[in-house]
């Protein structure tokens, strides 16, 4: 990578674009003249950013969001974890795209990002991981919007800011209404079936070597697709916590039977290839699991894609439900 | 070379060690063993009655219950006495073979062994699910072990300083692969925090097989190291073959402390404070030393294990945090009890 511009001087001219903006409101037009600002509410507050901005910096789970509504990217953060979800063509932009930072947020590379000369900056970590970020070192190279993930089912939310932060909402509400009509398809097909069944799901994120399994319910990151097609998940957490803790937990093994004994029918979270993570095989192998009514019944159903945290990956997920979900048409 | 364990008053650098009392301490101990295993099975997450939990045992109906204590707590509770024991030995082995009373057997490289051999068989994706890891840190030890054999053979310090130097080595090594491997990393530090929980879909009979048949070597081999405890000189004034003892000792120890480490990763504190524990009941007799520990051992993880699984509302501590909260009180304890003689 090139380093012809020192980080200082790039991002002094940057801060100065960036102030040229501060104080004006909705729609106005700053006093350069080089374009129109707005104000945009974030998680960090309220960001004065440009209305169309034409170079953007995206990280975390801004990045598939942002490929996948065709944003004007300069740059991007790693983001391995999302490669199995995303259609051969955001796959190819991901990886022509710079990388500007690593998988974690501490990976950050602060003169890349300057380097891309950004006029936009959306980092989408959750808000505890922001604290590894320098954020006053990010907004004197551009504005910063930190737009994180919180509760799992929030990604419809989130992204939608994301893209329209970017200025890139054309695309997204074509991909987002696809999906909408998609689910709304699937809810019609297995209207005769699902509403009277109650559902239980086991998630990934269980660990084994703590002897764990991971309890999903409603809103969670393995349900919350499924439930726009109708399926009821049952139950709520013993003790709710901050994010993902509000609609997701983590018994030990021996209350498996407790917690999915009433479910007519149980999905679990399957990798993007339809293997079992090691946490879920560990519960499949357990004779408590095969105790449970729903798998002696034959009830279980494993679901792809559960992490889809955009429409166009949803897409994906709800089509892999479909597919699961078929044998309950023939009984 | 004399095998045989202790089976009646044996003389130990001139005292005359009594059989009675080592008996009852022994047989107490059993039962002590008896009653803490029976409340390990009874105490979990889910509230099993005791009479389900005995009749899971001997009238097995397969409902929810039986399942959690005889398919669960049960294989735990073994892995805890074979694990207990195994470790306990491997201690009271190693600080007789070497006559280093800060000696587990841990020192002997094996601890790093099998956390370098994880953390390479994951770098090399060959360390997937708890039959790969297991088969990974069986081979680290073994293989740790006797490259510090093999190194540090002919006398004890030079065994020690070895197992020392290799400890470093492959730390150093295995940490820097972990730092540029984040996937290593998280495989790497579920292993690293010694547990007994949800091991028991692991293959655990090859382990288990091999710790029982150590067990039984050791306590063949106790009187010999009886000699060897009294020196080198002595030992073959005695007539004792100090290599051949000093190997199979080896043997045993790297055996023993592999085994257990593989199945249970690292649980350092149980083999460095039970010797100590039981040295000064053990009136010096190492058959008898080796006995205690092969209860005491098990007794102490298995009370760790208990804790481990009541101490937080909110789920379960690994038991090597347990061992160490307890086990570092309990040193204290038996310096300050019994003064330097313990040591």
């Amino acid at each position: 990578m090139s380093l012809r511009r020192t980080p200082g001087l790039v991002g002094a001219v940057a801060l100065a674009l960036a102030l040229t903006g501060c104080g004006s409101s909705d729609g106005a037009s700053d006093d350069a003249g080089k374009g129109r600002t707005r104000v945009f509410t974030a998680d960090n507050g309220k960001i004065t950013i440009p209305e169309k901005p034409k170079r953007v910096v995206a990280t975390g789970y801004a990045v598939p969001a942002l490929i996948e509504a065709e944003a004007p990217l300069v740059g991007i953060s790693s983001w391995k974890r999302g490669e199995p979800m995303m259609s051969q063509r955001d796959l190819a932009t991901y990886k022509k795209l710079p990388k500007v930072a690593g998988e974690l947020a501490t990976e950050t590379n602060y003169e890349a990002i300057a380097e891309a000369e950004p006029d936009l900056i959306v980092i989408g970590v959750p808000a505890p991981v922001l604290g590894d970020i320098d954020v006053k070192r990010l907004e004197s190279i551009a504005p910063v919007l930190a737009i994180g993930p919180t509760v799992p089912n929030m990604w419809r939310k989130q992204s939608h800011q994301q893209a329209d932060a970017a200025g890139a909402l054309t695309k997204f509400d074509a991909v987002k209404k696809a999906y909408e009509d998609k689910a709304a398809a699937l809810t019609a097909k297995y209207k005769a079936v699902l509403p009277q069944l109650k559902a239980g799901h086991v998630g990934s994120y269980g660990e084994a070597a703590k002897g764990t399994f991971q309890r999903e319910f409603g809103g969670s990151w393995g349900t919350n697709i499924a439930e726009d097609v109708g399926v009821s998940y049952y139950g709520q957490v013993k003790k709710k916590g901050p994010g993902s803790q509000a609609v997701s937990e983590y018994p030990s093994l021996e209350e498996l039977p407790t917690s999915l004994r009433d479910a007519d029918i149980i999905t679990y979270s399957v990798k993007a290839d339809g293997s079992v993570p090691e946490s879920v095989k560990y519960v499949m192998d357990s004779k408590l699991w095969k105790n449970l009514p729903a798998v002696k019944a034959g009830k279980t159903f494993p679901l792809r894609y559960t992490e889809a945290a955009t429409y166009g990956q949803a897409v994906r997920t709800l089509d892999a439900i479909d597919t699961s979900l078929a044998p309950l048409l023939n009984r | 070379m004399t095998v045989a364990g202790p089976t009646s008053d044996e003389a130990v650098g001139g005292k005359r060690v009594r059989a009675a009392p080592q008996v009852g301490l022994f047989v107490g101990g059993l039962v002590l063993l008896a009653v803490v295993a029976v409340v390990s099975v009874g105490v979990g997450a889910r509230s099993v009655p005791p009479a389900e939990a005995v009749r899971a045992l001997f009238d097995y109906q397969g409902t929810d219950d039986h399942v959690i204590v005889r398919d669960v707590r049960a294989p735990r509770a073994l892995l805890a006495i074979a694990v207990g024991a195994a470790l306990a030995v491997a201690g009271a082995l190693i600080q007789t073979t070497v006559r280093n009373p800060l000696a587990e057997p841990g020192i002997l490289g094996v601890t790093a062994g099998a956390g370098f051999a994880i953390t390479l068989g994951s770098g090399l994706g060959l360390a997937a699910g708890q039959a790969g890891q297991l088969g990974w840190a069986v081979t680290g030890s073994v293989v740790a072990a006797l490259l510090v054999a093999a190194v540090g053979r002919g006398s004890p310090l030079r065994l020690v300083l070895t197992g020392v130097a290799l400890t470093a080595v492959l730390n150093g090594v295995g940490l820097g692969l972990r730092l540029t491997l984040p996937d290593v990393f998280d495989t790497y530090r579920f292993w690293s925090v010694g547990s007994l929980a949800a091991r028991e879909q692991a293959p655990l009979a090859v382990p288990l097989t091999a710790i029982g048949l150590c067990l039984l070597g050791a306590l063949l081999l106790s009187r010999s190291l009886n000699a060897l405890a009294l020196g080198e000189n002595v030992a073959r004034a005695l007539g004792a073959s100090v290599a051949r003892v000093r190997g199979l000792a080896l043997l045993l120890i790297t055996v023993l402390s592999g085994a257990a480490t593989a199945i249970a990763g690292p649980i350092l504190f149980v083999g460095l404070i039970v010797p100590h524990l039981v040295r000064k009941p053990a009136a010096g007799s190492v058959p008898w030393l080796v006995l205690h520990a092969m209860v005491l051992g098990p007794i102490l993880l298995l009370v760790a294990d208990i804790g481990s699984r009541v101490l937080l509302p909110t789920g379960e501590v690994p038991v090597a945090v347990v061992t160490a909260f307890l086990g570092g009180p309990m040193l204290i304890w038996a310096v300050r009890r019994y003064g330097a003689e313990s040591l």
